[in-house]
């Protein structure tokens, strides 16, 4: 054995960085890092999203930064939105606003990276990717990950969404925005012989506005959808054609699957009894011993090889939550999404005890990113990232 | 409630789904063979995926069939057709199950079936049929001597097809299980049209009665509480629906039922009076009471399949 880095910080304290976690400092996410970090030989700080979503920030020289979730924060969210007033709880509104701006605050980030000669630990222009769901589609399907096909050019409102599922022959899709999170906005939509159900979490309100709800509910009415549809589509629409996903124990499942520096360290089975299977929306975690029994070790082993493939798309961030759905027959599978911000997932300890936090310490100590696979860091996209730049400035 | 995962025994056999990198066990009759399209073929690519499974088998060893998603099913009929051509090949065939598809591929509601009569026609020895999905469905009338199990799960059955099955004669039909539904989608079947079910005339062998996921299930105990079939089955399903106080005080207050194996009533709003009366009367009878459900503030009951 090598000595570890801890090892020797016990000796030469001075060469352990600090880590920053940039996050909400109440919110369970950095808590839970902390927790994790408690035997970081360094001190652990905070940036507040708040901090860094107004203006410029300074780092610590040196320091490693682990970017969380600027979610679950009324304050912040405004201030990413460049909105007066915040947003109602749960209300879904400005989400092209926020990407922009959630951009740029990464990008002042970035500044404050290289001023500090910090090393960051998820690398803006992929979590921007991770966050357009179209850019991510198109990278995977690039690299050839499996993902469902996708509506392309995506519709601009409920019209066009038909029409464009009319030409290409789908009658079941997902429609999710396109800078979504999590479940919120997206319809799960069928639409065949003069019918239409989506179901979803959206609730609208009476004056047209739109809500996220923890209850997930059947729409027939294609007016209703159709409002819901044409107020989502001004800020981006993905749609993807619908992949029937297998169902174990009376419930429909897909697997979180958490990837830290190039090794899947974590598996959760999301297990629902509607299409919409986060967790939030009253879902339940599965039996993972049940479902590699039932789809046997070598599509299992594939599934997981996907997700490793997925994640490689992304390799200069420590860590990548894909979303992978398994065929009704356990054989085909395919990526649903991959989430920049996958990495919460409360109690769940890998093979040798950690949670997912600690996971990802244990591979900044084996020296992630220096030592990541060289396969992975070659994967430089010049090309795209000046476009993102473009995008985001 | 919805149909969320895949049966994964049929007719008493293991399922097995085929593909071209599944291999063949030394009998293929002893599972059942579950032949379903990917989500994104056409009903052309399913019957070349029929065409590779007839290749790949000896067909005359298939006894027990499956057939899931055969490409676009909310549009596209049943393959009734493809199915009863292959008779002469299929010469084993003792069961089918058509339509075995998950919300996921297809709502049940959605499933476009057609008229099925012509499977059992064309197979005289088949001895189980269950077709899931009611959209477009018929029967005819007829006469099966073979068929011993036979069900129709829907989330609303047509007072057409219940009828027919009454029409029909079935001599050796053991289990029979009608998914009425709700009229919401489709299921206009009312207790009338089970009159000749309920008589057992031309039923001589039946021992399982499942009219499940009823919306009138009240109406189909009252029914059941005098109705001559019930003296001579073992099983009595009125699971899935809507069955409340007055069903089982109908059921309760009727002929006896002390005779019957198990009385399955899960998923129901029957409360827990009631509830316990089943339990002190029907001494020796299983009975499933489990999933009691609330009914809405303004009296709503649901049935647990629909949509």
């Amino acid at each position: 054995m090598t000595r570890t880095p801890a090892r020797e910080a016990a000796v030469h304290p001075s060469r352990v960085p600090r880590l920053v976690v940039v996050g909400n400092p109440e919110n369970r996410r950095v808590e839970l890092f902390r927790a994790a970090a408690r035997d970081w030989p360094a001190p652990v700080e905070v940036l507040p999203w708040r901090a860094l979503a107004a203006g410029a920030v300074t780092l610590p020289a040196g320091a490693l930064v682990r970017v969380d979730s600027p979610g679950e924060d009324a304050e912040v969210d405004r201030l990413l939105r460049g909105a007066e007033a915040p947003a109602e709880h749960g209300e879904i509104v400005g989400l092209a606003a926020w990407y922009d701006g959630f951009g740029a605050a990464l990008l002042r980030l970035g500044d404050a990276v290289r001023d500090a000669g910090a090393t960051l630990l998820n690398d803006p222009y992929e979590i921007l990717v991770m966050f357009d769901k179209r850019a991510c589609h198109a990278r995977l399907g690039r690299a050839g990950v499996p993902v469902p096909p996708a509506l392309l050019p995506a519709p601009r409102d409920y019209g066009e969404l038909r029409e464009l599922m009319g030409a290409a022959g789908w009658h079941r899709v997902f429609v999710k925005p396109a800078h979504g999170s999590s479940a919120s906005g997206i319809l799960a939509l069928r639409a065949a012989a003069g019918r239409v159900l989506a179901t979803t979490s959206v609730e609208r309100a009476s004056d047209g506005r739109l809500f996220n709800s923890l209850r997930v509910r059947a729409v027939r009415d294609e007016r209703e959808i159709a409002a819901i549809v044409d107020r989502l589509a001004p800020d981006g629409l993905h749609v993807e054609r619908w992949f029937p996903k297998a169902g174990l124990a009376g419930r429909v499942i897909d697997l979180r699957v958490l990837v830290v520096a190039g090794t899947v360290t974590h598996v959760v089975v999301r297990a629902s009894r509607t299409p919409l299977t986060n967790l939030h929306l009253g879902n339940v975690r599965g039996d993972l011993a049940a479902l590699r029994a039932v789809m046997g070790a070598e599509a299992y082993a594939q599934a997981l090889a996907t997700c490793v493939r997925a994640a490689d798309g992304f390799p200069n961030s420590l860590h990548a939550g894909v979303d992978l759905m398994v065929g009704t027959g356990w054989r085909r599978h395919a990526v649903a999404e991959v989430n920049a911000f996958g990495d919460l997932l409360p109690g769940l300890l890998d093979e040798r005890g950690r949670d997912s936090y600690a996971a990802e310490l244990a591979a900044v100590r084996d020296g992630w990113p220096a030592r990541r696979p060289a396969a992975a860091a070659e994967r430089a996209e010049p090309a795209e990232r000046s476009a993102r730049v473009e995008r985001v400035a | 409630m919805t149909v969320n995962e895949h049966v994964t025994v049929f007719a008493g056999l293991p399922v097995v789904e085929f593909g071209a990198d599944v291999p063949v066990p030394p009998d293929p009759g002893a599972v059942a063979w579950r032949l379903s399209a990917e989500y994104d073929t056409t009903p052309d690519e399913f019957s070349a995926l029929v065409g590779e499974f007839l290749a790949a088998v000896d067909p005359g060893a298939v006894t027990a069939l499956i057939v899931g998603q055969w490409g676009q099913a909310y549009e596209t009929p049943a393959p009734v057709e493809l199915l009863a051509d292959l008779a002469p090949s299929l010469t084993g065939l003792t069961a089918l199950f058509l339509g075995e598809m998950t919300f996921e591929e297809c709502e049940i509601s959605w499933i476009r079936q057609g008229d099925v009569t012509p499977l059992l026609d064309a197979y005289p020895r088949l001895e189980v049929l269950r077709v899931r999905g009611s959209e477009g469905l018929l029967l005819e009338p007829v006469r099966h001597t073979a068929l011993r199990e036979l069900a129709f799960e829907s989330g609303g059955l047509p007072g057409a097809v219940a009828r027919a099955v009454g029409e029909c004669d079935l001599p050796a039909l053991e289990h029979l299980e009608l998914w009425l539904g709700t009229p919401d989608y489709g299921g206009d079947t009312v207790v009338e049209d089970l009159a000749p079910i309920l008589s057992g005339t031309r039923l001589p062998a039946l021992r399982e009665l499942g009219l499940r996921d009823a919306q009138i299930a009240d109406e189909v105990a009252a029914a059941l509480a005098e109705a001559p079939v019930v003296a001579r089955l073992d099983t009595l399903d009125l699971s899935l629906g809507a069955l409340s106080d007055a069903g089982a005080a109908a059921l309760l207050d009727g002929q006896p039922l002390t005779h019957l194996r198990r009385l399955d009533l899960h998923h129901h709003y029957v409360g827990t009076e009631l509830a316990e009366r089943f339990a002190r009367e029907l001494n020796g009878v299983t009975i499933d009471l489990s999933e009691r459900c609330e009914a809405t503030d303004f009296g709503g009951r649901y049935v647990a399949v629909a949509e």
